[in-house]
């Protein structure tokens, strides 16, 4: 290995030998990555497209409509009405230019683990067409048994509007609401069906504004 | 092991703390799983091959690099071929390649054969015990064994999702994050217990 007269010289030229070897590392795992980016990123953009296309268009399934409603979104931000600070997409659907329906994408921010994400459809009359669960925290078990135990819960959503059942009703049975709670959890359907409430009174107060407001193109 | 700071069965419990996180269910500890069986030891002989290039002082910087160039390729991947995977587990994904890191730079006395076949070793031990505990508690919390395969692993895998037995609510120990650990807890008692019958055998 190193002589003597090589040892003497060592420290100097270790340090750049590392810096030289970090560097081609660097750069062999950027280059690298980048190629990998190029092999996923539309794949990935894919996904992210169909992670909301597929409960879109289930939601939107009975209405007709011909346009783009993926594309055709705007983003509003309402935190006194929708309850959030975070800002909603709504997606409208159109037949021949006149609105059918609006899709709003809010969240639930009261969630008993954090925001609940919602999709919350409804046809140009403010009657519900359906709500749908995009992400959530809930406790597995307790508060996600809209995913499989009692499936039907978002079902029941459907046909419902401000007037049906009336204002006061719209929380769960046990604060003299219109809705059942889950067995052994009684917050996360809360939060929902108070999201729910609030973009119906969105959708009530600014329906127009809603409509004709210009695409913001693809969030 | 005289030479090693952490005994291996320590640093394999301190491992293991993300993949408590995860093991709530087959599909979710299969993919942590997976991916340590795959990068551990790809790091592991990548590092050891540039080890020898890199003065003891850089040689920390060169894994760091390595280990996060190894983390974005596993983001790129999970997110194209399996959002749904990359929804539930990818934060411990990233947790648990710091734990490779530190792995690395422990073995870092050893030689690159050596080590190599210990991260490997221990690896195959991680993902093990993973799908043990996987097995355990999704059985025990819903009565299914691999619930969701066919979302996470693309549609050959819906025929592995078994129903074991009905359950309205299965028993939510076993799901949420104190089951994971009595789950481990059995698993070590079940260990101690398979040795102390096996040394008394022979």
């Amino acid at each position: 290995m190193a002589t003597p007269t090589e040892d003497a010289h060592r420290p100097p030229h270790d340090v750049a030998r590392s810096a030289a070897v970090l560097a081609t590392l660097g750069a062999a795992l950027a280059l690298g990555l980048y190629g990998l980016w190029q092999l996923t990123h539309e794949r990935i953009e894919r996904n992210r497209q169909a992670w909301i296309e597929q409960p879109l268009t289930a939601l939107l399934a009975p209405m007709k409509y011909d346009n783009d409603v993926l594309a055709d979104v705007i983003t509003v931000v309402s935190p006194d009405v929708l309850g959030a600070d975070a800002p909603a997409s709504i997606y409208r659907a159109r037949l021949a230019g006149e609105p059918v329906a609006a899709v709003i994408r809010t969240i639930a921010p009261d969630g008993y683990r954090g925001p609940i994400e919602l999709l919350i459809a409804v046809d140009y009359e403010g009657v519900l067409l359906g709500v749908d669960v995009l992400r959530h925290n809930e406790t597995p078990g307790l508060g996600d048994v809209f995913e499989n135990r009692e499936a039907g819960w978002l079902e029941a959503f459907r046909g419902l509007s401000l007037s049906n059942p009336p204002a006061g009703r719209w929380t769960v049975r046990k604060e003299g609401g219109a809705f059942d709670a889950f067995t052994g959890a009684t917050i996360t359907p809360r939060a929902i069906v108070k999201a729910v409430r609030r973009a119906l009174e969105y959708y009530r107060a600014y329906r127009d504004r809603i409509f004709e407001a210009d695409a913001a193109g693809e969030p | 092991m005289s030479e090693f700071p952490l005994r291996s069965d320590a640093l394999l419990l301190l491992a293991m703390c993300p993949a408590l996180a995860v093991s709530d269910t087959v599909v979710n500890a299969v993919g942590l799983g997976l991916t340590a069986l795959v990068f551990g030891p790809l790091t592991a002989v990548t590092f050891g091959a540039l080890r020898s290039r890199l003065t003891p002082q850089t040689s920390i910087a060169g894994l760091l690099l390595l280990s996060s160039g190894a983390v974005a390729s596993v983001e790129l991947l999970m997110r194209a071929y399996s959002p749904i995977l990359y929804t539930n587990i990818w934060p411990f994904v990233a947790l648990f390649s710091v734990n490779f890191a530190l792995l690395d730079a422990l073995m870092a006395e050893r030689s690159t054969a050596k080590s190599t076949r210990a991260v490997l070793r221990l690896c195959a031990i991680l993902a093990l015990a993973l799908l043990l505990l996987g097995i355990a508690r999704e059985l025990v919390g819903r009565g299914s064994i691999l619930h969701g395969a066919g979302a996470a692993f693309g549609d050959w895998a819906q025929a592995l999702e078994t129903k074991v037995f009905a359950v309205d609510m299965g028993f939510l120990l076993g799901m949420l994050p104190p089951g994971a650990f009595i789950a481990l807890a059995l698993l070590i008692a079940a260990l101690n217990w398979l040795k102390r019958a096996h040394s008394a055998s022979t």
